[in-house]
Formats: structure tokens, sequence, C-alpha cells
């Protein structure tokens, strides 16, 4: 079975490299990635075989094919257990419902690591077990009690080339500034990295944003509302006013960056500077129906770098752990949020900063934008 | 006879109001057809992989049957259970009257979260004593699309109630008809169009119902609408157009059908 | 009345179902706003006394209502056309009724926006009639959502408007016109108000749901116009806070509730009449 996974991922990489889409090095080593994980599974199978079930929550769309071709066929094959993907959105309230039922069905959750970690103080999740998770294989910093970071995505500065190629913008200051930068904006609706994405523009140094100051992100926010067309709530969203020309210029996801680059025929450019890198991370519920060392065992499984850059293929997603930075040829390296020459252009956002003040401060931020 | 036939201004509004209802349209046909993976009206190439994705993946077929599955289960009960009300509404004009309807028209009323949150909670409580009518089961989704799409019939079929004369029902109760009877006999005819709008109408609501829906599944019972929820971070599949074209398409068809069959049929029974 | 025992044969079943499925964990939830996070009706004060949920109420029954008059009034105007047009318009409007409901919201809100976005087909319509010279902004705003839910809800208030206008006793009408009254003032004075349960319920049905309303506004809205069940959302799953969600919820269905007791006192006495 694992060798049909195998055979299925090599033949979507000889696709995508026909398509020219990685190139044939690229090609050569991801195979190789693969080929190299199988040698080792096979070994696992007759240990580790049993039957089972997980379900994997993830926010939608594509995500659960994805997650399904990366994480869940590999670890059926190794493990004899079925990752089912359930779409639904894991929110922190929506895990909170599952736990407060008395009878959850989730087992782990793709959830920002500032709700594991509050949910996690509540006693609805499980702490992760370091023992059988690996925190070498993730970068310095992302590991947090009750979360495992799985993934990475930033928040970027996108812009239409063809308005300001020559002069491309270089910050968030160029970002807040519609005289140098002439045209409509579009901000993130839940947020998240708006408001230090106003602070870098309104002057504070990206080593001091933190704690950040909300009522000066608002009062910034507020003086730029007249130039925001839209807040984006979703990924699509965002794609479509910049490629229907709706803003000249928004912040959004850098997994939407290629895609965008891409669908305008490269128009719609995109920069790294003062990025705000945020971490997507796996959470277990306490008490979960698959058992929490099935979950934990799914989670470890999910740090394999080769898996990872099939997510980074499929998604966009930065990959957790730092082994597969070098598995990306450098072409594709350009996308990669966590790419050490990337990273060093970008802030990461404070998980502690967000898991006690993000609900007052999103108040607030909607009562601006909504007013 | 039709002594109030509308005038030609009548029929220019509601000549505006059809070509605003049609709008959308505009966009709906030609999204279907895109080349792309994402919605977007195509420029110059046409394709039809999103009709192709419709027959090659079976989960849209799968999601298709058990909406219609759903639909059909729950409109039929809601439909009945909020006739009997009705009429009991009517017939008997408790005391108490609005307190019931308002219990009645609850579901309606609350916030959909609320009662996707309430509805959860009751249906993980049934978990624990069966695994038929529960969380994830198509079963369990029936009955929460009846509690949910009951109200719509009940306002429906009081409307229709409401039109009622009861000097029709009064005369038949005097001449010495029994309850069933009456209701068979007297008031089902007068409000048969107000029950089948009612079954249509619960029908397309559970047909398309997300918000609760989303809450109460999980992985196996996956509707129509569900399926095509591709969350609030990524795409939003063009096939969901193309699904669109589809059952306009069987609407036309329905309704031209039904029309030319009610005209030969009234032909017929002009000659004879 | 005869047989009360019979009568609740017909009453029962409904709230009987509705009390053991709804009522029971509807009353649990509910029970937060007194409970979470405290005991008392602190979450009450903290929803009256916040600035965000007043905002959000008052644009909510702005754009309800705004909405509702908008749908019924339109959705009149058709059911009378196929209630009792010639066959030809009947034709026409039943499509134009029934076609609607088969197209998901999603791809509804996205044909709005391919339509009246900046650069979409009306302002570039309009641009190249020469009638505008700067694009209007339709959408992602207070008005594109008004425009998205009225076109949504036009043929939920078309059904029970036909069901008024389709068992009314036609003799009435004959009879009007047979004492020499105008079309006209046949329509105003006479058909209007014996379609009033129907007006009623139509725009119960339409103001209901509308105050449900989510994924029409958040992408119709450009993300600003916030309505309350949004605000509910938010509070109960986004950054949650059930106690006060449910609070929310409370003084949501107890205005919902008045206005509907109004309503059904007013069908009711429309019905005795």
């Amino acid at each position: 079975m694992h060798e049909h996974f195998l055979k299925d991922q090599v033949e979507v990489l000889k696709l995508r490299a026909a398509r020219g889409e990685i190139s044939r090095r690229g090609f050569t080593q991801l195979a190789a990635a693969l080929l190299g994980t199988t040698a080792l599974g096979l070994r696992g199978t007759a240990a580790f075989a049993q039957s089972g079930e997980l379900v994997f929550v993830n926010w939608g769309g594509d995500a659960g094919l994805a997650y399904d071709a990366a994480y869940g066929k590999a670890f059926q094959s190794e493990t004899g257990i079925t990752v089912k993907q359930d779409g639904s959105g894991p929110t922190e309230g929506a895990i909170a419902a599952q736990i407060e039922s008395g009878k959850p069905t989730w087992d782990i959750v793709d959830a920002d690591p500032f709700s594991a970690e509050a949910l996690g103080k509540k006693g609805m999740i499980e702490p992760i077990d370091y023992a059988v998770v690996d925190k070498a294989k993730m970068r310095e910093g992302f590991g947090w009690e009750h979360a495992a970071s799985s993934y990475f995505y930033s928040y970027i500065i996108a812009y239409d080339a063809k308005k300001f190629g020559d002069n491309p913008p270089k910050n968030m200051a160029d970002f807040f500034d519609v005289e140098k930068f002439p045209g409509k904006r579009a901000l993130y609706k839940w947020g998240t990295g708006m408001w230090e994405a106003a602070l870098l523009a309104d002057g504070v140094a990206p080593d001091k944003l933190y704690p950040l100051d909300v009522k000066r992100a608002h009062d910034k926010i507020a003086a730029f509302k007249d130039n925001v067309v839209a807040y984006w709530g979703g990924g699509s969203e965002s794609q479509s006013i910049l490629l229907n020309g709706e803003a000249s210029m928004a912040l959004i996801w850098s997994t939407r960056a290629r895609l965008i680059e891409k669908d305008s025929g490269g128009d719609i450019k995109f920069i790294w500077d003062q990025g705000l890198i945020a971490p997507g991370a796996m959470a277990v519920l306490k008490g979960n129906p698959g058992g929490k060392d099935n979950a934990m065992k799914f989670i470890a499984s999910a740090q394999d770098p080769a898996k990872q850059v099939v997510m980074f293929n499929m998604l966009g997603q930065g990959p957790a752990n730092p082994a597969a930075d070098k598995l990306l040829p450098p072409e594709d390296a350009r996308y990669n949020p966590v790419d050490p020459a990337n990273f060093a252009l970008q802030i990461p956002l404070d998980m502690p900063w967000y898991e006690t003040n993000y609900g007052p401060a999103l108040d607030e931020y909607l009562k601006i934008i909504s007013a | 006879m039709n002594v109030l036939r509308p005038g030609p201004l009548a029929a220019i509004l509601a000549a505006l109001v059809a070509v605003f209802l049609m709008m959308p349209l505009v966009a709906v046909i030609p999204v279907s057809f895109t080349p792309t993976r994402y919605l977007s009206v195509p420029d110059a190439e046409w394709s039809l992989r999103h009709y192709r994705a419709l027959i090659e993946n079976p989960a849209w077929a799968q999601g298709a049957w058990l909406s219609i599955r759903i639909g059909v289960v729950a409109s039929v009960l809601a439909t009945g259970l909020a006739l009997l009300f009705s009429l009991g509404i009517w017939m008997l004009q408790p005391r108490f009257a609005g307190l019931l309807i308002g219990i009645a028209l609850l579901p309606m009323v609350a916030p959909p979260v609320v009662s996707a949150l309430t509805l959860y909670f009751f249906l993980i409580s049934l978990s624990k004593v069966n695994t038929f009518v529960a969380y994830d089961t198509w079963a369990g989704v029936a009955l929460a699309h009846v509690v949910m799409i009951a109200p719509f019939a009940v306002v429906l079929i009081s409307v229709a109630l409401a039109q009622v004369d009861r000097r029709i029902d009064l005369a038949a109760r005097s001449m010495g008809a029994g309850i069933w009877t009456r209701v068979v006999r007297v008031i089902l005819p007068n409000i048969r169009f107000g029950i089948l709008t009612a079954l249509f109408l619960t029908f397309v609501l559970s047909w398309e119902e997300i918000g609760v829906t989303l809450f109460i599944t999980s992985v196996d019972a996956v509707t129509l609408p569900r399926l095509m929820w591709m969350g609030l971070r990524d795409n939003i599949d063009p096939a969901i157009a193309a699904i669109s074209v589809v059952l306009i398409a069987l609407v036309v068809a329905v309704v031209l059908t039904k029309t030319a069959v009610e005209r030969s049929r009234a032909r017929r029974q002009e000659k004879a | 009345m005869s047989h009360p025992s019979r009568f609740l044969l017909l009453i029962g079943p409904l709230l009987l179902f509705l009390a053991a499925t709804y009522l029971v964990p509807f009353l649990g939830v509910m029970r937060w706003s007194v409970t979470l996070p405290a005991s008392g009706l602190g979450q009450y004060k903290a929803a009256l006394g916040d600035p965000l949920v007043l905002t959000v109420f008052w644009r909510t029954l702005r754009i309800c209502a705004a909405v509702t008059v908008g749908a019924v009034a339109a959705a009149y105007v058709v059911t009378l056309l196929w209630v009792r047009g010639g066959p030809m318009q009947r034709l026409v409007v039943e499509l134009c009724i029934l076609i609607p409901f088969w197209i998901s919201v999603l791809t509804r809100a996205f044909g709005w926006l391919a339509l009246l976005s900046n650069k979409g087909l009306i302002n570039g319509w309009l641009q190249a009639l020469g009638v505008l010279s700067e694009p209007l902004t339709l959408v992602r705003n207070e008005f594109g959502v008004v425009v998205g839910m009225t076109h949504f809800l036009i043929p939920f208030a078309v059904f029970p408007l036909a069901s008024a206008m389709r068992s009314l006793d036609e003799r009435v009408l004959m009879a009007a016109r047979g004492m020499g009254a105008s079309r006209a003032r046949v329509f105003w004075q006479v058909f209007v108000p014996m379609t009033r349960a129907g007006i009623l319920g139509a725009a119960l049905v339409v103001f209901v749901f509308a105050l449900g309303f989510f994924v029409t506004p958040a992408i119709l809205g450009g993300g600003r116009s916030v309505m309350v069940a949004e605000l509910i959302y938010l509070r109960i799953f986004q950054s949650p806070d059930w106690g006060l969600g449910a609070a929310i919820s409370v003084i949501l269905m107890a205005g919902v509730g008045l206005l509907l007791a109004a309503l059904m006192r007013q069908v009711r006495q429309g019905a005795s009449r």
C-alpha cells in the first residue's frame, strides 16, 4: 500500500516536472527523499501493524487532499491506522464544544498555537509528548507545551507590478503610504498580523513590537480606513481582490503568493520584507477517540521533511522541519516563508501575546473597521 | 374568469424583478466553463474540466444523493408535523396559541450558530446511546434539518389556512362531519397549494443547509453543501458553478415539460 | 371544542418533537448567558454596554428592514404575474423564481461581485454608455449586502404570497368590479388587503431569515459590514466567550419575539375579520 502511495507521489512529481513546475533536479531530489522514507516505512510496517482511525480536522478546501497525500496515506501504510480528513475548521470555540459535549469525535486539529495553548491551560488539549514528537525536527522556539508546529505561513505585501514595477514597495511604511503608492489596499479581517503591520509602518522598530501597542495600531488603521477596499476573510477572496485590480496592494498569506504570481502572469508580485510569520500547529484533543498515543505518533510521522515538501508543493506551507529547506530547489525556495534568506527579512508573531490579548484586540479591531 | 389581470405597469415592474433575479446567471454560466481551478470568468479559453470533475469525482454524486435523501425525509417529516400543528392551532384556537407558535418557530428565530451548537450537543448525547440517529450520520442530519425547517412549514401552512373561510368548516361541522372528515374533505383541498409549497421550500432549505450541518457532521455524512463549503481559508471550487448549471438545466426542463403537459391537457379538454 | 384530546393529537407531535430535540439543549446553551464566566446578569450588562454590539445590532436592523421591504415588494409584483398573468408570463416568472434557488450562496455572491465591482459588468456598461465617468462603488459595502440578500430572499417571499393570492375568494373581486370600481381601486383597496396574511408571512420569513445571514454579508460587505449572526459566531467560535454570545442571542431573540408576537396578532386579526 505504501508503495502505491509512493508511486502516486512520484507520479505527481513527474507531472509537475513535466509541466515545468519543478526542475528536473528538484524532481530527482524529491523522489530520492520519498524513496528514502519508504525503506524505513516498510521495515516498520509489521511492527506497527494495527487497525484504528484518527480524525484530522483542517480548514477545508484543498487542505484535506493535501494532508491525505502528504501524511495520511503514508501513516496508514506504516501503522494501519486510517486518517480521515474533516474540513470543518477547528476554531477555538469548536474545539471547546467538542470537549464540552463529553464525547469528542476529533483527534488532531490544525490549530493556531495560541488557541491550543489557551485551551491546553483549560485542560482541553493534551500536552505534546516530546518523547514521541521530536523537538529537534522543529525550528527553535516553535514547539509549545500543547502544540507542535507543523508549517509556517506569513502575512506579506503583494502589489500590482504593472503600477509599481519600477519602484516596488519595500516595507510596511510603503504599504500605508498612498501618496507614493497610489491605489486601494486590502487587509485581513481577523486582525492577526495587521496590528504589527500598522505599528511597523508607524515607525516602531521590529524588535520593539511586543507587547503590541494596540491603541497606536488602531489609530493608524482608523486613519487609513478610507484607502481599504476590503477586509478579506479567506485566501481566495484576497486573491480575487488583487487579480481583479480592486486593490493595488494587499497583505496576503504567503501560501497564496505563488498562485497569484502565476495566475496573474507575473503582474502581481510580492516581497518578504517585514512579512509577519505565523506558525500553524497540530494539537491533540483531551480524551480523543483514536487514543493519545496514536495521535502523537501521527504528529511525529508528519515531521518527515520529505512529506513536508509535499505540503509545500501542494499548499505552499513553509516546512516546520528545517531539514526540509534543503530539499527545495532554489526556484521553489523563493516561495518558502521560512527559507533562511526569507526568514531573516521577516518577524515572527509572538504567540504568548496572542494567547492573552487576541480576543480583546480583535474586538477593538472589528469595532474600527466596521464603524 | 380573471377579473384582475395585471396591467402593463405590473408587467414592466415584474420584468425588472425577473431580470434582477436572473442576473447572477450571467456570472454562473461562464464561470462553470472556466479553465482555471478557482472561480473566474474565462477570457478566451473555455473548458469542460469542471463538468468532467463532477462525473469523475464520485464525492459529488455521493454528496448530491445524500442531500436528496436527507432533503426528502426531512421535508416530508417537517411538513407533516407542521401541518398537524397548524391545523390544530387553526381549529382549536387555544388560549396560549401565541406561546405555542412561538415555541414552534424558535429554531427559525434563534441565531443559526446557537442552533448549530444546540443540535450538536443533542446529537452527541444521542450518539452515546445509538449509532443510527447520531452525530455524523445521515439520519442525524435529517433529524436536525427537521428541527430547522419545520418552522418555515408552519409559517407557510398558517398563511394558507388564514385564507380559508371558517364558515365552510363551520358548515361542515354543523352538518355533523367529524374532525377527520372536516380536515380531509374540507380544509386540506383548500390549502393544497400551501402544503405543496411547504414541501418544496423545506426541501430546498434542507438541500442548502450548511450552518448547522457543518457542525453536526464530520467525515461520514458529507452533504453537498458541506462538500461545496471549501473552508474559510481556501479555494472555492468552480465545480460548484457547474453543479448550479446542471441543476438549472434540470429545473428548466421540468418547468417546460410541466407547462407543455398542462397546455395539451387544456387543449384536449377544450376540444372535448 | 368537543374533542380536545384529538386536537392535542394535532398540536402535540411537533411540540413534543421540538421539546425533546431542541428546547432542552437550547435552554442549556442559553443558560450560559447567566452562568459563564460568572453567574449573574453581568453578560447582559457587558453586551448592552458594548459599542460594537450596539453598532452591529443597529446595522443588522437597518439592513434587514431594507431587505424585507425590497424583497417583499419585488416578490409581490412577480407573484401577481405568476398567479394572475397570462400563460407566457406565468411560464417566464416561474422559471425566474425557481432558477435562483439552485445556485449556491457562494456562487451567487461571486456572481454579484463580478457584476457590481468597480471593474465589473455594470460599471463597465455604464461607463461605456457615458453615464458615468468614475466607477460607482456598488459592492464591498452595505449596498452590496442589501442587493445580495434581497436577491437571495425574493424567491422565499414569493411562496407565502402565492399561497395567499391563490386561495383568496375570487367572488369578492368580481363583486367589487361589478359595482363599478376601477381596476386600480380593486387592486389597492380589495386585493392587497385580502393578501395581508401573505404579505405578513413573507415579511416574517424574509426578516427572520435575513437576521441569520452570514455568508453573503461577509463576502459582499468587504469584511466591514459585520452583522449580528457573524458577531455571535465570533463569540461562540472565533474568540470564544460563550456567556456573552448567549447573552447577545437572548437579546436578539427577545427583540424578534416581540416583533413576531405583533405580527401574529396582525395575521390572526386579519383571519378573523
